[in-house]
């Protein structure tokens, strides 16, 4: 595949994901799986943009672990606020 | 005495030159990473906001515009899409179609921050300002710094427009225009974030 091909490819990805996403929303019942299914496309979303928009996947690797560790952390810290809101919230009280 | 040979170098030096190799240039960088950070920290209040009023978080998303904050996702998506089919067309040495490309993205930053105008409006027609609850005060501080981002990123990228016009860039030096491709997608990344938090998310 063309490197022009991957690219036209991936922007139809993440039209795809995003469509998905605003579906999710729609939906009423927000319960433990969108949250984890909403956290995975954001993951998934940071990842082709740092990788392949931004080209950092082969380029100088601290800055790559940098912003991949980006869409790790915050897709991890929605779930971790979905899954314990109040020790979280005991924590952070001052 | 400390005598280095050939091959310690080689062993010592053994990195693929792309391992290293930055695109753009450092100050633009060490702007995006301070650009990351501060929205970071405004992500971080969102979730403390959202765990000292797990209500207020699960009742906000439902009162804002799905359709506007799908739209924007879309365009700020394509907008990065153009800007990179744009650095792509500089590197096949057709500076017109370049310029053409980021013509494009310029379009769909405008298209943003229109439609981020009238959601505002129709907010401010739901009674939703930046008072009525923490949601809402976060929301409007994160969706408007994000608005300022799109405004002058818009404009950076008309600048580099017209110096692609003048003839300042060429196929192999063209790190201005590198530089604004990424600090485009940085934009577009916060944007990617925001939406979820703010739209999705209960």
């Amino acid at each position: 595949m063309t490197h022009e091909k991957r690219i036209n490819y991936l922007w139809l990805f993440l039209i795809a994901l995003t469509l998905f996403s605003a579906f999710m929303a729609e939906r009423d019942t927000p319960g433990f799986s969108s949250i984890a299914i909403m956290s995975l496309v954001l993951a998934i979303k940071g990842r082709i943009i740092v990788d392949h928009f931004m080209e950092l996947k082969h380029s100088h690797k601290i800055l790559c672990t940098l912003m991949q560790v980006y869409f790790y952390v915050i897709p991890a810290l929605i779930i971790l606020v979905y899954l314990f809101p109040e020790q979280i919230a005991k924590w952070t009280t001052l | 005495m400390n005598a280095i040979t050939q091959e310690d170098m080689r062993s010592e030096f053994s990195f693929k030159p792309e391992a290293k190799r930055i695109p753009g240039s450092m100050a633009i960088w060490a702007a995006i990473l301070a650009e990351m950070s501060e929205f970071a920290i405004m992500f971080i209040v969102y979730f403390l906001g959202k765990v000292h009023n797990p209500e207020l978080f699960y009742e906000g998303p439902t009162r804002l515009n799905t359709l506007a904050g799908t739209s924007n996702t879309l365009i700020m998506l394509t907008s990065s899409f153009f800007v990179v089919r744009a650095v792509m067309a500089m590197r096949n040495n057709k500076p017109i179609t370049s310029a053409r490309w980021l013509w494009g993205a310029v379009i769909c930053g405008v298209l943003y921050l229109i439609i981020k105008y009238f959601e505002y409006q129709w907010n401010a027609a739901q009674g939703l300002e930046t008072e009525t609850n923490i949601f809402y005060g976060v929301y409007y501080y994160v969706t408007f710094n994000h608005f300022l981002h799109v405004g002058w990123g818009s404009a950076a990228i008309v600048w580099v427009i017209f110096r692609i016009n003048t003839g300042i860039y060429t196929k192999d030096e063209h790190e201005g225009l590198i530089n604004m491709a990424l600090y485009w997608h940085m934009i577009d990344l916060a944007w990617i974030t925001i939406f979820p938090l703010m739209y999705v998310i209960r």
